[in-house]
């Protein structure tokens, strides 16, 4: 705790005098404690950590039973799938192009999903199948920007509509079982021991297939495709000719053409791996569920939520700036809120109402630290 | 322009040219950018490019760098004709340009950007080998004597004059040999300025690269080119080495050619 306060009492002293901070060359002069928390604070993802962080104290402390497997499991959900959402749509952000139809592709995914099933094809090619349709979405979505030339807002608003009424069309508006997500009950005999008599009674155990355990079903399995899809995002972005030709194009992108690197696939096979984690999302959140129904409206509140979260863990709408990472705790962030409130019992009239205001709270600690990090570089 | 400085394509002809640029014609719409260039490039020999604003210096060195295609006309990279197709075709022809705007990544670290589309990397790992890139970074900005304290830090932190300085850099690193220069004292203070020419000197005198280089001020062509060309209108309208030519002689041109646009200007003006 004495840690997080050194830190945030930190970027109020940095603007008034970063020359001294940081000079030119640094050699021989070993870091202290204030230094360290200040280079942490004003790493991009820095500042998300810090206020997640905050707001799991808060509601630890509020509450006692936040801090519970339980509460933690149920917490899942509300985080895991807007983290893979958040880290695709990092990726064409920091490009300098946003994706909105991640909604409509989420939602149809697994519509997709089931009509291959029902074709008699078996579950893994059918979950490849299913990807291959969002790649396609992907494809076009990344052709009318970069080479009609339409903005990716407009081009991906489009597609949301009518990604989302085409689901309608194929789904008939109706929910589907999802295929490999059935629950199979069988009977056991579990034998008991009630005041000291053995007693020997049928009980019902749930069981579902090793395809769902894998891919939604499990209780961790989202977890655990979040971690490894966030830390593989982050390893593009960060140490491969892709992520580099990423950031070029989002940051300069008439420098990078100049430069030679090829503009229009940098862009088109971002937004390929974008509609690619947004349709795997839903068949995860479907197989979770194991239905879906075809809810538009909740799928474009899924694709804001999805925004939110790479914004506010420090993903420049701008491009040329962004983090995986961040985006995963900015998803943990609202996860945390959401969770918490319910938890405290919050009247879900006020949710939204909350949420929005700590979304901008967030976003401005960002902003603010944003600044300190670009002036601690001068001198 | 019936000038007797214009210059016939076949009369400048020689040997041992490693770039020529034939009737080469850019419009943009209905703007006229190059009317019909020719210009010869010998191994070797730096060529000092003057001419005013908006003559078409820029765009002729993005045509020969691939960056844009010309509407007619050929180019001729070390005797043989070629459509440059993009900067990547260029580049591998060894032909590599310095913009005017840098093309330097602002949000990507010095080294990065002197590396892009250079990259080096952790074979068979695709990932990025950053600390051999960073050690030879630091090696070509030492050789040129460019004090950048650290590569690690996004180049829009640097000043204009150690963009400038790292634009150049990249360029001269790479294993080009017909080296586009696009105003590279722009941004330069005196200082800098001198260590740009200076690396121009010491090239020149190695004589294994060719450059262009497009400046305005005539003191520094004269002091760092073999030869001089003007640019006027879209055309080349005067060529001659730069020991047969004076600061004087070239002011003189230019101002000439003011004083027609002015009364060409004027012209129109009473005839409206």
């Amino acid at each position: 705790m004495s840690d997080v306060r050194t830190e945030s009492g930190a970027p109020t002293r940095a603007p008034a005098d970063p020359p001294q901070h940081e000079p030119p060359l640094q050699a021989g002069r070993r870091p202290t404690a204030g230094d360290m928390a200040r280079r942490f604070l004003t790493l991009r993802e820095g500042s998300i950590v810090v206020v997640t962080v905050l707001a799991a104290i808060y509601f630890a402390v509020q509450n006692d039973r936040f801090f519970t497997q339980a509460n933690f499991e149920n917490l899942l959900p509300y985080f895991a799938p807007f983290a893979i959402l958040a880290a695709g749509e990092v990726l064409l952000m920091v490009a300098g192009e946003i994706d909105l139809s991640i909604g409509s592709v989420y939602l149809f995914a697994p519509f997709m999903f089931y009509e291959f099933n029902q074709a008699g094809i078996p579950l893994i090619p059918c979950l490849i199948l299913a990807l291959l349709c969002c790649a396609v979405v992907g494809i076009i979505n990344g052709v009318f920007t970069e080479i009609i030339g339409v903005s990716s807002f407009i081009t991906t608003l489009g597609m949301l509509l009518g990604l989302g009424g085409l689901t309608l069309i194929i789904s008939h508006a109706q929910p589907v079982a999802m295929p490999g997500a059935e629950v199979t009950s069988k009977t056991v005999n579990v034998t008991h021991v009630v005041n000291g008599q053995t007693v020997t009674l049928p009980e019902k155990v749930n069981e579902i297939g090793t395809f769902a355990r894998i891919f939604g079903g499990g209780i961790y399995s989202e977890l655990i495709w979040a971690l490894v899809i966030v830390v593989a995002v982050q390893v593009l972005l960060t140490l491969t000719r892709w992520g580099m030709y990423t950031i070029a194009v989002g940051g300069n992108k008439h420098g990078a053409a100049e430069a030679g690197i090829n503009v229009r696939v940098t862009v088109i096979r971002n937004f390929i791996v974008c509609s690619v984690f947004a349709g795997f999302v839903g068949v995860l959140e479907a197989v979770r569920a194991s239905s879906v129904t075809p809810d538009t409206a909740g799928a474009s509140e899924t694709m804001f939520r999805a925004v939110s979260a790479a914004v506010i863990g420090g993903t420049l709408l701008a491009g040329g700036e962004g983090t995986a990472v961040g985006a995963l705790f900015g998803a943990l962030f609202l996860g945390i809120l959401r969770d918490g409130l319910t938890l405290e019992g919050v009247n879900a009239d006020y949710l939204d109402f909350i949420l929005g205001v700590a979304i901008l709270f967030a976003m401005v600690v960002n902003v603010y630290v944003g600044r300190v990090r670009k002036g601690s570089g001068r001198g | 322009m019936a000038d007797d400085r214009v210059i016939q394509p076949d009369a400048a002809r020689a040997s041992d040219d490693v770039l020529r640029v034939e009737h080469v014609a850019k419009r943009f719409g209905p703007v006229t950018a190059l009317r019909d260039i020719n210009l010869h490039l010998r191994k070797g020999e730096v060529l000092g490019l003057l001419g005013d604003n908006g003559a078409g210096k820029s765009t002729l060195m993005k045509i020969i760098s691939g960056f844009q295609k010309p509407d007619e006309g050929r180019i001729v990279v070390k005797g043989e004709e070629t459509e440059l197709r993009s900067v990547d075709h260029a580049r591998s022809l060894g032909v590599d340009c310095v913009y005017q705007d840098l093309a330097l990544i602002n949000e990507l670290s010095v080294y990065h950007n002197m590396f892009l589309k250079r990259e080096k990397l952790l074979r068979p790992l695709p990932l990025l080998a950053n600390r051999a890139m960073k050690r030879e970074a630091r090696a070509a900005l030492d050789q040129i004597g460019v004090n950048v304290p650290r590569l690690d830090v996004p180049v829009a932190r640097l000043s204009g004059g150690q963009r400038q300085a790292i634009a150049v850099a990249r360029t001269v690193n790479s294993d080009a040999d017909i080296i586009l220069l696009d105003e590279p004292l722009a941004a330069m203070g005196a200082k800098e300025g001198a260590m740009i020419l200076d690396l121009v000197a010491r090239l020149r005198a190695e004589g294994r690269v060719s450059i262009i280089m497009i400046a305005h001020n005539y003191v520094h062509v004269l002091q760092s080119c073999d030869r001089v060309n003007l640019i006027q209108d879209g055309e080349i309208t005067f060529d001659r080495p730069t020991a047969e030519t004076s600061v004087e002689e070239l002011n003189e041109i230019v101002v000439e050619e003011y004083r027609r646009a002015r009364m060409a200007a004027n012209g129109s003006e009473g005839r409206g």
